[in-house]
C-alpha cells in the first residue's frame, strides 16, 4: 500500500538491474495517477448510479408526488383532479380524528418504547449475567421478533379470544370476570402494546447484549479491586456504558413505534370504537378505503413533518451525546 | 517478494481490460437482459391471447362458493370453446374494492367484476364502469323481467344497467332440526314455525336452550366489521322506519327505532338465549357442534354448515317488527373501464355472463339465491332443501343505504359494527350507541364524496 504512495520511501532492491528499475518507475507512476483518478470519483458515480436511480424513483418521486397530491382533491375513483390549495390542510388540522388518531399514536408510542427498552436491558443482564443455558435463552428471547406479523396476530387474537382464550381461562380459574381483551375500549389499546412488545423485543435485547459484551473487562476487575459490590458495578459501570446503544434503541423505537399499523389493522382494524386506531391507520382508510387520495396525503405529511421534527430533534440531541 | 507482486498488479492490470471497461460492460449486458425478459414476458401474454378471445374476470368468492364458481366456470370453457376466462379470485374485503379501483382508474381492469350491489353507487358516478347494453344482453338470453324488481332497480345508475345481478346473499337464520324439534318449533312439514314478534323470538331461544343445555341461538358479531350491522339493519328496515343519507345534509333517522332493535340484540344476547360475547367462528363452532340450535347467519355458510349438520333447515330471519325484509346484498357483474376497450372481448364477456347466470341452478348449491327467477321457480330449485325454504328473502332483500361510503366491505359497516359493539357486550347503553351510530353517520356525510 505505502509502497505505492512514495517512490523514494521503498527500499530500492540492489539486486534490480536499470531497466527493470525503470519498469518499476513506470508502473508505479501509472498505479499513482490511477489512484487519483478512483479519487477525483468520476468513476464513483457508476457505482452510485444503480441506487441513484432507485432512490429517485421509488422515494424522491413519490415524495414529491406526494407534495402535489396533498394540493389537489385526487380521488381513487375516477374524476380529475382540481387543485385545491392548502384546502387540505386546513381540513386535516380541524379533523377531530386526525388529532384523536395522533394521540392514540402517541399513546401507543410511548406505551411500547418504555417496555421495549426496559424490558430488553433487563433480559440482556440476566442473559449476561451468565445463566446457565446461554444459547437457549438468546434464541428463546429473539426467537419471536423472526416472527412474520400475520402468525404473531393470529397466535395473540386466539389467547385474546374472549370465549376460548387463554387469558380468560387463566382468569376464570383465578375467580376474575373475563376481560374483552381487544372488544373493551380499556383494554384493547394495552392489549395490542403487550402483543407488540413480546414480538419485538428481541431486537432491542440483541442490541443491548451485543453492547454489554463489549465493556471491556478491566474495568469490572478495577472496581472489584477498589471492592464494588455487584449493584455497585451495575449502575456505575454497566449502564452508563450502555448510554450510546440506549440513545439507538431510544431512537429506533421511537420511529418504529409512531409508524405501528400492521398488527393494529389484524387484530382490531382500529376497533373498538376508534380507540386503537393509529394515525397511519387513518390516512389508509382515508385514502384506500374511503379514496380520498388528496387529503390522505396532506394527513400523511403532517405526520411525516412531526417525525421530521421529532428526528432532527434526537440528531443534535445525538450530536451533543457524542 | 511481497513489494515486488504489490508493485506488479497495477502494471499488469493497465494492459488488460480495465475494472471499469469491465463494470460499463457488464452494466450493458444486464439492461439487455432484462429488456430481453422483458420482450419475453410480453411474448407469452401475446401467445394466451391468441388461442381464443380472453375473458378476465375478478371476484372475490374465496370459500366453498368460489369452488362451485369454479365448476361453473369450466362447464362454461366447454360450452364456449373459443373464449378463454381467466378467472381471479382476490381476498374479499375492503382491500378488494380498492384493488378493483386501482385497475379501473389505471384503465387496465379486468373485462368483468364481481362487486357488490351495494357499493355501485359509490363507483358508477366515478366513470370507474361502464354501463351494460341491455340490447346486447336481450341477445345473450338476458332480460329484465328475468330479475326481481327490486334488484334491477337497484342495479341502475342514471336509468342505465351498471350491474348485472349474479345472487342475492340475504342475512338468515339456519337451524338444526334436531334441537328445533324437541323444543317445539317446527311445522309438521319440518319448516321452522313462524315467529312474529321480540318475545316470542326470545321464547324460541330459550326453547332451545334448554334443549341443548347451553344458548338457544349462535350470533357472532364480535370484532366483526359487518356481523353487527347486518343484524341491525335487516330489523331497522323490519321496524318500517324511514332513513336518508344525503351527502352534505344530516342523516335522517329514526333514533327511537334504532334503540328499540338495539335492547332486542341486547336482550337476545343474554348468555341463555344466546352468548354475550360470541365472534363470528366461535358462533359457528358452536352451532356446529350442537351446543345451540339456531344461527344467524349469511346463506355462504350453507355449505360448510352442512358438513356438519347434514338435514341443515334454513329460513328467513324471523319477521318481529312488522315489515318484511331481509338484510343482505347481491354479487353483480360489472364492467371496469378500460382504456383500450376490444369489441371483441366486450361481446365474449356477454355471452360468458349470461352462461354463469344461466347456471344459477348450480350456483344456488353455494348457497346464495340466483338472480334469475326462472330458476328460482323451477321444480329443480323447488327441491332444494333448505334454498328454498329461504327463497323468499330475495323479494325483502333491504341492501345498505344507497350511499357512496357504505355496502359491503365498507369502513362506513365497520364503524357502525364497532359503535354497537360496546352496547352488545353490555358495557353500554343502546341510546349510546345510537348516538355514537348518529355521530359517525353524520361524519361520513359530512366527507365530500370521492366522486
Amino acid at each position: 500500500m505505502s509502497a505505492t504512495t512514495s517512490e523514494t520511501a521503498a527500499p530500492t532492491p540492489s539486486s534490480l538491474s536499470p531497466g527493470a528499475r525503470k519498469d518499476l518507475r513506470r508502473s508505479l507512476r501509472e498505479a499513482e495517477r490511477r489512484a487519483q483518478e478512483l479519487h477525483s470519483g468520476r468513476s464513483g458515480y457508476w457505482f452510485l448510479l444503480p441506487f441513484a436511480v432507485v432512490f429517485l424513483v421509488f422515494l424522491v418521486w413519490p415524495i414529491l408526488y406526494g407534495i402535489w397530491m396533498s394540493l389537489t382533491d385526487r380521488t381513487l375513483i375516477g374524476t380529475e383532479p382540481g387543485f385545491v390549495g392548502l384546502a387540505n390542510f386546513i381540513e386535516a388540522f380541524g379533523d377531530a380524528q386526525v388529532w384523536q388518531t395522533l394521540w392514540q399514536t402517541v399513546l401507543f408510542t410511548i406505551g411500547s418504547t418504555i417496555p421495549l427498552v426496559l424490558i430488553a436491558m433487563v433480559m440482556a443482564l440476566l442473559v449476561f449475567t451468565g445463566l446457565p443455558g446461554q444459547w437457549l435463552w438468546r434464541f428463546a428471547f429473539f426467537a419471536s421478533f423472526l416472527l412474520p406479523v400475520a402468525v404473531v396476530t393470529q397466535v395473540w387474537a386466539w389467547m385474546y379470544q374472549p370465549d376460548l382464550g387463554l387469558f380468560n381461562t387463566w382468569l376464570g380459574a383465578l375467580g376474575f370476570e373475563p376481560v374483552g381483551w381487544l372488544t373493551d375500549e380499556n383494554w384493547a389499546m394495552i392489549a395490542i402494546i403487550a402483543a407488540t412488545v413480546w414480538w419485538t423485543v428481541g431486537f432491542n435485547f440483541l442490541l443491548y447484549l451485543a453492547a454489554l459484551q463489549a465493556i471491556p473487562e478491566h474495568l469490572y476487575e478495577a472496581a472489584a479491586i477498589d471492592g464494588a459490590g455487584a449493584w455497585r458495578r451495575l449502575f456505575s459501570i454497566t449502564i452508563p456504558q450502555l448510554g450510546r446503544t440506549t440513545w439507538l434503541v431510544l431512537a429506533l423505537q421511537l420511529l418504529a413505534s409512531l409508524k405501528v399499523f400492521d398488527q393494529i389493522y389484524l387484530l382490531t382494524a382500529g376497533g373498538p370504537n376508534g380507540s386503537t386506531r393509529s394515525i397511519l391507520l387513518y390516512i389508509y382508510d382515508t385514502g384506500f378505503v374511503n379514496y380520498r387520495l388528496g387529503y390522505a396525503s396532506a394527513i400523511s405529511y403532517i405526520f411525516f413533518a412531526l417525525i421530521v421534527i421529532l428526528s432532527l430533534t434526537r440528531f443534535f440531541g445525538g450530536r451533543k451525546e457524542a | 517478494m511481497t513489494l515486488n507482486s504489490a508493485l506488479r498488479s497495477p502494471g499488469s492490470g493497465a494492459r488488460g481490460p480495465s475494472r471499469r471497461s469491465v463494470l460499463q460492460g457488464a452494466l450493458g449486458a444486464g439492461t439487455l437482459l432484462t429488456a430481453g425478459a422483458l420482450s419475453s414476458c410480453a411474448g407469452s401474454v401475446a401467445s394466451a391471447t391468441s388461442s381464443g378471445t380472453l375473458v378476465r374476470i375478478w371476484d372475490l368468492l374465496g370459500g366453498s362458493d368460489g369452488q362451485i364458481m369454479g365448476e361453473i366456470v369450466d362447464g362454461v370453457r366447454e360450452e364456449l370453446p373459443d373464449i378463454t376466462i381467466d378467472r381471479t379470485t382476490l381476498a374479499w374485503g375492503a382491500p378488494y374494492y380498492t384493488k378493483l379501483a386501482m385497475a379501473s382508474t389505471g384503465g387496465r381492469a379486468p373485462e368483468a367484476a364481481v362487486m357488490h350491489l351495494s357499493r355501485l353507487i359509490g363507483y358508477a358516478p366515478g366513470g370507474l364502469l361502464e354501463p351494460f347494453d341491455i340490447d346486447m344482453l336481450e341477445q345473450v338470453g338476458i332480460k329484465e323481467s328475468d330479475f326481481p324488481a327490486a334488484l334491477w332497480e337497484r342495479a341502475l345508475f342514471q336509468d342505465q344497467l351498471y350491474a348485472l345481478p349474479l345472487d342475492t346473499h340475504p342475512f338468515i337464520t339456519f337451524y338444526n332440526p334436531a334441537i328445533a324439534e324437541p323444543a317445539g318449533l317446527l311445522n309438521p312439514d319440518g319448516t321452522l314455525a313462524e315467529i312474529d314478534s321480540p318475545d316470542a323470538l326470545l321464547d324460541a331461544g330459550r326453547a332451545m336452550a334448554e334443549v341443548t343445555g347451553a344458548q338457544g341461538f349462535s350470533y357472532g358479531y364480535l370484532s366483526d366489521p359487518a356481523q353487527g350491522w347486518r343484524m341491525f339493519w335487516g330489523l331497522y328496515g323490519q321496524t318500517g322506519a324511514d332513513y336518508e343519507f344525503t351527502p352534505g345534509k344530516p342523516v335522517g333517522f329514526d333514533d327511537g327505532a334504532a334503540v328499540e332493535v338495539l335492547e332486542f340484540m341486547q336482550s337476545m344476547l343474554d348468555g341463555t338465549v344466546a352468548a354475550s360475547n360470541s365472534d363470528y367462528g366461535g358462533a359457528i363452532a358452536n352451532f356446529s357442534t350442537e351446543q345451540t340450535g339456531l344461527i344467524f347467519s349469511g346463506v355462504w355458510e350453507k355449505t360448510s354448515l352442512q358438513g356438519s349438520i347434514p338435514d341443515l333447515g334454513g329460513a328467513t330471519v324471523p319477521i318481529i317488527f312488522g315489515t318484511p325484509t331481509a338484510f343482505g346484498d347481491s354479487h353483480s357483474y360489472v364492467l371496469p373501464r378500460q382504456l383500450v376497450a376490444n369489441p371483441e372481448r366486450r361481446e365474449a364477456t356477454y355471452e360468458v355472463l349470461a352462461a354463469i347466470l344461466k347456471r344459477g341452478l348450480r350456483w344456488a348449491d353455494a348457497g346464495h339465491i340466483p338472480s334469475l327467477v326462472p330458476v328460482v321457480e323451477s321444480p329443480e330449485y323447488q327441491d332444494l332443501v333448505p334454498q328454498r325454504n329461504y327463497a323468499q328473502a330475495a323479494e325483502w332483500i333491504f341492501l345498505d343505504p344507497p350511499v357512496w361510503f357504505a355496502g359491503s366491505g365498507s369502513d362506513f359497516q365497520n364503524r357502525m359494527c364497532q359503535a354497537m359493539q360496546t352496547a352488545l357486550q353490555g358495557l353500554g347503553t343502546a341510546q349510546d350507541a345510537v348516538d355514537t351510530m348518529i355521530g359517525e353517520m353524520n361524519t361520513f356525510l359530512e366527507t365530500p364524496a370521492p366522486a
